[in-house]
């Protein structure tokens, strides 16, 4: 009987196995293929959700992941490869969410208001990297900090934008005035939105811009010696930091549907911070392994395990963050690599003892 | 003029709460080489148990403060050993994260043990027609001359105690430069634990000074923690007085905007400002720009 069941489900999975088997060479070679294969698997979470294999709250959760892996990886441009620090990210993920609902609610088309906040948000994040020019260091973290903080003051005192603390509805998108979405097919729409930032952010690390940022943040002087011009590279920066962060706020309002001002404080800035370092700076699925450890690991099944005792599931979670740091102080990401360590490190020494074993019978005899 | 006095008397008593707070955080910046977010949640976790053991047990607060002084040096001491100081390898940013950790964890052990009720709190003297008096025509009550003055003290005591004794010799070489201060026999590791023990006992003061205005809650140090960081920037990491004065001209500037100019954008058009002297002064007020050669 078990291996009746057992047939029937490598059945299954055996012609995925052959594509996969087929696409091995390409996968690995191109990146691209493998954002595209990953997008693909996120894109059936709803699938499953509808077969009742996950919960319906699953996709929710998957959901947050996805709008945080796409603001972690702007944050990771930045502080990853130009060495820049900000800590006003979560009052643009605010703004990108509450901005696309103001300019809806003005009866904009969904694409002109993604427009309108996306050119808003833009010139904010260029006047950061304006100040940046002048302002370092500590005093840069701290001051974007006070950019975020007053964010959060707009969040709560302007009520004709965000309705103070009553919070804003808003309704799924209507994408060129035809198709209209559900849940379903937003969650798509992030996914797609997902892998598209991935491909930006791959193509730009791995262009003659990718490496003036990396020769920036080894060394200012030395990246000017070589002709890098720091003004222009730390203005794109923070550009693409704070149009990723606005593109987040923007999906999240389209796919959760309801903004409140508290949401966007010092402590979100902190944990995407600690998605970025967490998972692997200059990784770009090492940010998606770090949105999953400090946000889907507590929710998924931390919260449930100990839901009996209150906090709990916060210290656990905090204990991992502060582990997770210690160990892989490079990012979450290398624990694939060890793994890989370990296993031929097994192998080896398995084969290495039924070696010695076969000497051992070839002497006896 | 009686308005402006009292202003001025109610920013020095909140200066104070900034100051020991951006003190606690401008010591562990210069030894541990990391800002360090919790600063304020330390302070939180100790004044719960200065408030649990008040409504509890019954002690006055004369006595509770100690105790909560003494339960704040040991969280600085177990904090370094288990967390900072295994982390050396660990960048800059990787402690921040590190700091954030210990928030999380605080925001679990202080429901799991104290409850998830915010515990009221009493002042050090009540606000009362006896325990007040009149200072050029505006009133001022004994808790905040006392709060003022222990502040005061506390910080000249520090400042005495980084000057003119051998640790606070120590403290200041670990500061400029840790890797040569070990070579020259500076005890660094000790300096390190001693300097997370004061910024607790500074941080679990501000709390406790704080917590009578609301109760003691989780979020009462949020608000604090970041002035305390503007404070720092605004006056220069590179100093150990530059935090303290930029803390008065914080507290000072928000109180007298709140009072004269709006009340609904006054903490907004502070850090406008903050903003804006930072880009003419990069490095603070009294901080020296480091020059890197190469």
């Amino acid at each position: 009987m078990k291996t009746k069941i057992l047939n029937t489900i490598s059945l299954f999975f055996k012609p995925i196995i052959k594509v996969l088997k087929m696409y091995k060479n390409k996968l690995e070679k191109s990146m691209h293929q493998r954002f595209v294969l990953f997008g693909i698997l996120l894109a059936l979470v709803p699938l499953l959700s509808n077969l009742d294999i996950i919960r319906y709250s699953t996709v929710s959760l998957v959901a947050y992941i996805v709008i945080f892996t796409i603001v972690a990886l702007g944050l990771n441009i930045l502080l990853g490869f130009s060495g820049l620090m900000s800590l006003g990210t979560a009052g643009f993920v605010g703004f990108g969410a509450y901005g696309v609902v103001y300019f809806s609610s003005l009866g904009l088309p969904y694409e002109i208001s993604i427009l309108a906040t996306l050119i808003i948000s833009s010139i904010i994040g260029l006047f950061i990297g304006l100040f940046s020019l002048k302002v370092e260091g500590v005093y840069l973290a701290i001051s974007t900090l006070a950019v975020g903080e007053i964010f959060s003051q707009i969040f709560r005192r302007v009520t004709w934008f965000t309705n103070a603390f009553g919070g804003v509805h808003y309704k799924y998108p209507l994408l060129f005035g035809v198709v209209q979405l559900n849940r379903n097919t937003t969650f798509i729409l992030l996914v797609i939105m997902m892998v598209l930032m991935m491909f930006v952010m791959y193509n730009l690390t791995n262009s003659k811009t990718g490496r003036a940022l990396m020769a920036m943040s080894r060394s200012n002087s030395s990246a000017q010696a070589m002709g890098v011009s720091i003004s222009k590279y730390r203005l794109l920066a923070f550009l693409i930091a704070t149009l990723y962060a606005t593109i987040g706020g923007i999906l999240y309002a389209s796919f959760y549907r309801y903004v409140q001002p508290l949401d966007w404080n010092l402590m979100l800035t902190l944990l995407i911070l600690a998605m970025v370092v967490v998972g692997g700076i200059k990784s770009i699925f090492g940010t998606f392994i770090g949105v999953f450890v400090i946000y889907g690991v507590p929710s998924l099944w931390l919260e449930e395990l100990f839901s009996s005792i209150n906090g709990v599931a916060y210290i656990f979670s905090g204990v991992l963050i502060i582990v997770v740091i210690m160990y892989y102080p490079y990012g979450f990401i290398y624990v694939i690599q060890d793994t890989k360590k370990l296993y031929h490190k097994f192998k080896n020494g398995i084969e290495n003892r039924k070696n010695k074993k076969k000497n051992k019978v070839e002497n006896n005899v | 003029m009686s308005v402006f006095i009292s202003l001025i008397l109610r920013s020095l008593e909140t200066g104070s709460v900034y100051a020991l707070a951006a003190l606690g955080v401008v010591l562990i910046y210069r030894t541990s080489k990391t800002t360090n977010f919790a600063q304020g949640s330390i302070g939180t976790l100790n004044a719960f148990v200065a408030a649990t053991i008040l409504v509890k047990w019954g002690w006055s607060i004369w006595a509770v403060v100690p105790v909560a002084m003494v339960t704040a040096i040991i969280t600085g001491f177990i904090i370094d050993t288990i967390f900072i100081r295994p982390a050396s390898k660990v960048g800059p940013t990787g402690k921040q994260i590190i700091t954030l950790g210990l928030i999380i964890v605080i925001i679990g052990i202080i429901p799991w043990i104290f409850g998830v009720e915010p515990i009221p709190m009493p002042q050090f003297f009540e606000f009362t027609e006896a325990n007040r008096i009149n200072f050029l025509g505006a009133v001022i009550g004994f808790n905040a001359i006392f709060v003022i003055g222990v502040s005061i003290f506390l910080m000249t005591a520090l400042f005495w105690f980084l000057k003119y004794t051998d640790w606070g010799l120590a403290i200041r070489v670990t500061a400029s430069n840790e890797v040569a201060s070990k070579l020259m026999g500076v005890p660094t590791k000790t300096v390190t634990l001693m300097s997370w023990a004061t910024a607790a006992t500074f941080g679990t003061l501000a709390a406790i000074i704080v917590a009578p205005q609301t109760a003691v809650d989780i979020n009462m140090m949020n608000d604090i923690q970041i002035n305390a960081f503007f404070a720092c920037t605004l006056g220069g990491f590179q100093t150990f007085y530059g935090p303290v004065l930029g803390a008065y001209i914080i507290a000072m500037s928000k109180n007298l905007t709140s009072y004269y100019i709006t009340s609904t954008w006054s903490t907004t058009l502070v850090y406008v400002i903050i903003m804006i002297f930072l880009f003419f002064k990069p490095v603070g007020l009294v901080g020296k720009k480091f020059v890197k050669k190469v």
